[in-house]
């Protein structure tokens, strides 16, 4: 039992060695066999071929966070809604079926309350 | 079969429907005020299934009895207790939704969203009354504060309600988290969430170091939200810089939620630690009884004195609970008693006292209390009503203040040893030191000149709203109905743990 | 895996956010702190919760709804951290001193 336990994790690192060797070797190669030119635009972010502007820090709009936030309640929304979907099964066994489905859409209603509010309020029209 | 008894939960369900319906009417009508009227209608609906769920044994169509009130499996309950809680609860944000009315009308704000939240937090309060496992009881919590947060930085564009804010949302979630870890570890000792079972499973656990550290950390946590020494630093930062209406939610709603989890927790959670948590209160309600009046002695703004008052206030307010669980002597049902019985008193006369400074202060423009000088003098009705809820503060009789103070005493002393005396005589000093700086406002009121540059004519130009006028009268007529019928009061808190016993918890 | 191992990482993470909240001076990092001390607290919670096989799974159940109320308030803590940085120009919690005493 705890032979076979081990013998998988034996096949995971026979693969992890394997791919450290590919992986070392074939930048070793490269290291050996290409030619080396360092010069100052080698440096330069690519950037498509054209020259990039400014730094590499780059703020992002703050509109943003609205958006972040319009996916943190579905996110979140999803978070219950898995453990209720296994219960469901349960409940309709005992009877209380409709009530619990009922409740998820009271739940899912609320949210989507949140999301009109939202829409309402012009958050979502990008200008 | 999943069975609920929906008459028991109708005053949540109201208040959950009415926050729901202040969100769509603020997003379909440009009438702002409506939705303030639609939250005032729900809040006093919601009080009528809590008296006739308070008088059910005398009522023909009431059907539930007190084991059907028990629901999902022991997690929420409604007894006398939540009763009694949810009705200070609905009053409280009854009152602090009749300021608001008033104050945001002077000024110009986000009306709709401001009652949606304010809404919000009362239906939190409420759960959090019913809440008996440590689940709902952190939901709940989160329900009153995290709308809180929102409201005491409601004016955008002033530096000091950022502040507030700020600083209500930092401790606010740092406290959060060291109640949850404590949690995390009560719960990996005993392996359930629930109040009843973990107080009995917990008698086994009672000497793991691992279990004290873990009722340390949930005190703790608790102890931020009830703003005791010393977690409360953010307290008077935040009391003057949030809207005042808001302040008068959070001293009573948002602390008031506090004592509620640590008194729930601690009593039916907790019993198997009163050596842990008991010492430790005694200390806390020591040091706020102690440095909340000493401070507020100086203070020269009225909010920030009246948010030292309310740290004080709570340490007059554990101290009872603190000397019986300290002494490890006795039943923990009278000090319980005294303590909610002082809560429901505190709430109404707290209430009243933000009321009415912030008639004062829209009048005269500032909660300075140099500026409040000879207030009597243009003000008279304002003045006196200053007077019925400070002395109330102070403990004079016959208005209730006394009667909350005089219970507390009674209960303190009642433990019959030196926990209870040490800490009778902690709060005789302090009853005098708070009555010092309550008659410093008085005075300033009633016998200082009005000083220059408060032009009485402007400050008196205005009638005082009708609404702010009400939810002052409602403080008034409370105060002096528990001062002089000190039964009422009592009676309260005996319902409260009355029903605690009958359903065997 | 033992639970004391899961725990151990718990109470690191639970320290390391304590820790952050004291030492961090921006308003943002320090509700990231936060976010640590309550990730903490989800680890403990489902470790214990597996560790006694609890029938009710309170624990993982509990976990669900710190990781929403952790996400409600993160939403209303960048609100007001925003609401600030835009008054001041700065999120820096040790310059907020206009009220004293």
């Amino acid at each position: 039992m705890l032979n076979q336990y081990y013998g998988d994790y034996i096949t995971v690192a026979v693969f992890v060695a394997i791919g450290a060797i590919l992986v070392g070797g074939a930048v070793a190669a490269n290291r050996a066999i290409a030619p080396r030119a360092p010069g100052g635009f080698k440096d330069v972010a690519y950037e498509s071929g054209i020259e990039p502007i400014g730094g590499g820090w780059n703020q992002s709009h703050i509109r943003y966070y609205i958006f972040a936030l319009l996916f943190l309640i579905f996110d979140v929304e999803a978070v219950f809604i898995f453990p209720w979907a296994l219960q469901l099964e349960f409940f309709s066994s005992i009877g209380s079926g409709l009530t619990v489905l009922v409740e998820m859409f009271v739940f899912v209603g609320i949210l989507l309350l949140g999301l009109v509010y939202a829409i309402r309020k012009g958050v979502l029209t990008w200008e | 079969m999943l069975t609920l008894d929906y008459h028991a939960l109708l005053p949540e369900l109201i208040v959950a429907g009415t926050v729901l319906v202040t969100l769509v009417v603020d997003i379909v009508t440009r009438r702002k005020h409506l939705v303030a009227i639609i939250g005032v209608l729900g809040l006093f609906a919601a009080a009528v299934p809590i008296l006739t769920l308070s008088f059910c044994g005398s009522l023909d169509f009431c059907s539930s009895t007190e084991a059907s009130r028990v629901m999902f499996g022991g997690a929420y309950v409604i007894d006398g207790y939540a009763l009694v809680l949810k009705g200070v609860f609905i009053f409280a944000g009854f009152v602090a939704l009749l300021l608001s009315i008033g104050y945001l009308e002077s000024d110009r704000y986000y009306e709709g969203e401001y009652y949606f939240l304010l809404v919000a937090s009362v239906l939190g309060g409420m759960a959090m009354a019913s809440s008996r496992d440590f689940v709902s009881m952190i939901v709940a919590l989160e329900l009153v504060s995290g709308p809180a947060f929102m409201l005491a930085g409601w004016r955008k564009g002033d530096a000091r309600s950022n502040e507030a804010s700020l600083k209500f949302f930092i401790t606010g979630v740092i406290a959060l988290a060291l109640t949850l870890f404590g949690v995390s570890l009560l719960y990996g000792l005993t392996g359930t969430q629930q109040f009843d079972q973990i107080a009995v499973l917990s008698e086994t656990v009672a000497d793991v170091p691992l279990f004290t550290l873990a009722v340390i950390f949930i005190v703790l946590g608790f102890g931020f939200k009830v703003s005791a020494v010393p977690f409360h630093f953010w307290t008077p930062d935040t009391y003057q810089g949030a809207p005042p209406p808001v302040t008068a939610w959070l001293s009573v709603g948002s602390k008031g939620a506090g004592f509620v989890a640590l008194l729930t927790v601690c009593y039916l959670a907790l019993p198997a630690a009163t050596d842990v948590w008991g010492p430790l209160i005694w200390i806390v309600a020591a040091l706020s009884m102690t440095v909340g009046n000493v401070v507020a002695l100086k203070q020269t703004n009225v909010m920030r004195l009246l948010g030292y008052s309310s740290i004080a206030q709570a340490g007059f307010m554990l101290a009872p609970f603190g000397a019986v669980a300290a002494s490890g002597a006795g039943d923990l049902a009278r000090p319980f008693q005294a303590t909610i019985t002082y809560f429901v008193i505190y709430a109404v006369m707290n209430l009243g006292a933000f009321g009415t400074a912030i008639i004062i202060g829209q009048r005269v423009g500032s909660y300075e209390l140099e500026d409040w000088g000879g207030l009597s003098k243009y003000a008279t009705g304002v003045a006196l009503s200053l007077a019925v809820f400070f002395m109330s503060l102070a403990g004079v009789p016959p208005l209730a203040g006394w009667f909350a103070k005089f219970a507390m005493f009674r209960a303190t002393i009642g433990v019959g040893n030196w926990w209870g005396y040490s800490i009778a005589i902690v709060a005789a000093v302090n009853a005098v030191i708070a009555f010092v700086y309550y008659a410093k406002v008085m005075k300033s009121a009633f016998f200082d000149d009005v000083p220059e540059g408060i032009d009485v004519d402007v400050a008196m130009s205005d009638a005082i709203p009708a609404p702010i006028g009400l939810a002052v009268g409602l403080a008034v007529v409370g105060v002096f109905l528990f001062g002089v019928l000190p039964g009422l009061a009592a009676n309260v808190g005996n319902f409260s743990t009355d029903l605690l016993g009958t359903l065997g918890l | 895996m033992t639970v004391v191992q899961f725990a151990l990482v718990g109470t690191a993470l639970f320290s390391l956010g304590l820790y952050g909240v004291i030492t961090r001076k921006n308003a943002v990092l320090v509700l990231a702190s936060v976010e640590l001390m309550l990730a903490a607290v989800n680890i403990n919670l489902v470790a214990f919760d597996v560790y006694l096989q609890d029938p009710l799974y309170s624990g993982q159940i509990f976990s669900l709804f710190i990781i929403a109320l952790a996400a409600a308030e993160v939403g209303i803590g960048i609100a007001i951290i925003l609401m600030i940085y835009r008054n001041r120009q700065s999120a820096d919690v040790d310059e907020l001193k206009a009220m004293r005493g």
